[in-house]
């Protein structure tokens, strides 16, 4: 009896274990949760969900006010990442709420939201760094030509961020087509970067009403921008919806002022890009096999001795979407910190992910820690620490006899001597 | 003047040796091994000076027992002098075997703090 109730538990662990796709050997995210507002976005952006499907996600859409709504079951994600291109919900349906979101991203899962020019407060929530309600981007020099568009609302933005490993080695040379509101990046906060800024003559303000001082202007204003949490969580954020559609994803665009027409706008591969980062197909991050030891010795010591020589090495890889890469630069450091680093070294590599130096241990004794903090643009972060006390000499590690103190020795030696025939010579001179 | 000084001087020396001559024998050993032991001293002040204070503790032992057997030494000569009337009672057989002892625990902790 009991065997029988033992083996449909077996399975159900089984089939969650199997299900845990995700996970810090293999980054990617693998099912994506989908809230749509309307299920016709499912066939209006179709060219953006079918490109995630061909590389592997499981796309699952659901309305955004599905009263069976849920993230989590039993504790456990259902779900890898987050896609929420319902601009317009006023409240999410079943279990899902603001709060329940920013959990899911403090769990570590990954964000995709677009706002649009009828941004609910929910989704304005979310992104809490919005500009006006009903206040779209307009730019009167960096717009896009077209026929029906007379309040110049649609952007051809090309100012990126300048990074590889966020949009990508090849470079976008056709501009992106951007419809939706802008929004201001805390400039304190380095989480934050402004992937898609507007150009200096673009403003925030609603088309329909006599325009008073805009509430942003100029390249403050972002356009899609991404957040990397401190957990490696990473949300996008586009004031525009209409960015991922198949419109703008397949239109041609003119610049205003420009005479070279592209025949397809850069739409297609910023997102391809993007998306590729947000869901840690690129940047991200791991290191392993931290070792140190003594110079000529293999085996890691418990604790050094001031003065010794040691060696460091550490192994860092990048996830390219399928398998770990070795990451190659030539800007990792590693310290040996007590309070204070007493020691800073940049480490050599072999191009094949090992990452090595080596130093003497300062003078002091104490509890130190090896540490590596790795931050760039676009990476996950790494940051390491390893305790290892430094001890001082012990009192048999010194040079047994030392030159410079023959003469005290002899002069010891000699008083000896001195007092023996002393001894010898008052005694017996009567 | 300086004729006086000069002479003065030289009357002053002759005096002190006539009057040392007539110290007897035991008490001259005795100032002898001082004087051997604060020469000793001085030649390793002098050493460090040139040399530099590296290893401080064994410089500090060799000048110590040096100092030490100074003064253990002078110690000695004040008991076993006759015209001291302090130490009248005190045997000179006792006053050596102080003084031998003193100098064991020297030089053992000499021993150990030199290095």
């Amino acid at each position: 009896m009991a065997k029988m109730l033992f083996l449909p538990l077996f399975i159900l662990l089984l089939c969650s274990f199997e299900c845990e796709s995700f996970s810090a050997e293999n980054p990617t995210d693998r099912r994506l949760l989908v809230l749509v507002d309307d299920l016709a976005i499912r066939s209006s952006h179709s060219l953006f969900f079918k490109f995630l499907e061909s590389r592997g996600y499981v796309v699952e859409f659901r309305l955004a006010d599905d009263p069976k709504l849920a993230l989590q079951r039993y504790g456990h994600y259902l779900y890898d990442g987050l896609v929420i291109f319902s601009p317009s919900v006023q409240r999410f349906g079943g279990s899902l709420d603001q709060a329940a979101v920013l959990d899911f991203v403090d769990a570590g899962h990954d964000l995709i939201l677009a706002a649009d020019s009828y941004a609910s407060d929910l989704i304005r929530g979310i992104a809490s760094e919005c500009g006006d309600p009903d206040a779209v981007v307009i730019d009167h020099v960096g717009y896009a030509v077209s026929e029906i568009d007379g309040e110049h609302t649609l952007i051809a933005a090309d100012d990126f961020i300048q990074s590889d490993v966020i949009l990508g080695e090849k470079k976008i040379e056709a501009p992106v087509l951007f419809r939706g509101i802008g929004h201001s990046v805390n400039p304190a906060s380095t989480l934050v970067l402004k992937v898609l800024s507007a150009s200096p003559s673009a403003y925030s303000a609603s088309p329909k009403t006599k325009l008073s001082t805009p509430s942003i202007t100029g390249s403050t204003i972002a356009l899609v921008s991404v957040v990397q949490a401190r957990n490696n969580a990473r949300m996008l954020i586009s004031g525009s919806l209409d960015l991922f559609s198949n419109r703008f994803l397949r239109s041609g665009v003119l610049k205003a002022g420009s005479l070279n027409k592209h025949e397809k706008s850069g739409n297609e591969q910023f997102v391809t890009e993007i998306s590729k980062w947000v869901f840690h197909e690129r940047g991200h991050l791991k290191a392993v096999n931290v070792t140190h030891h003594r110079v000529a010795e293999l085996a890691e010591p418990a604790m050094y001795r001031i003065n010794d020589d040691l060696e460091y090495s550490i192994e860092i890889y990048e996830w390219s979407g399928s398998s770990w890469k070795p990451y190659v630069a030539d800007d990792v450091q590693v310290q040996f910190y007590m309070m204070s680093p007493y020691v800073l070294k940049s480490l050599s590599t072999d191009l094949k992910g090992l990452y090595f130096t080596s130093f003497k241990v300062p003078d002091v004794y104490g509890v130190f820690q090896f540490k590596v903090e790795y931050q760039r643009l676009g990476f996950t972060s790494l940051s390491l620490s390893k305790q290892i006390p430094v001890r001082p000499f012990r009192h048999n590690e010194y040079e047994r006899f030392i030159p410079a103190a023959f003469p005290y020795y002899g002069a010891s030696f000699s008083t000896m001597a001195g007092f023996f025939i002393f001894t010898i010579v008052y005694l017996y001179n009567k | 003047m300086a004729k006086s000084t000069s002479s003065d001087v030289l009357t002053l020396i002759r005096s002190l040796r006539s009057a040392y001559a007539a110290t007897p024998t035991n008490l001259k050993i005795i100032d002898l091994y001082v004087v051997f032991a604060i020469a000793t001293a001085v030649i390793q002040v002098v050493y460090m000076g040139i040399v530099g204070s590296f290893p401080f503790n064994s410089f500090l032992s060799g000048v110590l027992s040096c100092v030490g057997t100074a003064v253990l030494a002078v110690c000695l000569r004040i008991q076993v002098n006759k015209e001291n009337k302090e130490f009248k009672d005190l045997p000179p057989e006792r006053a050596f075997a102080d003084f031998v002892l003193c100098n064991l625990v020297l030089h053992l902790v000499i021993m150990n703090f030199l290095g």
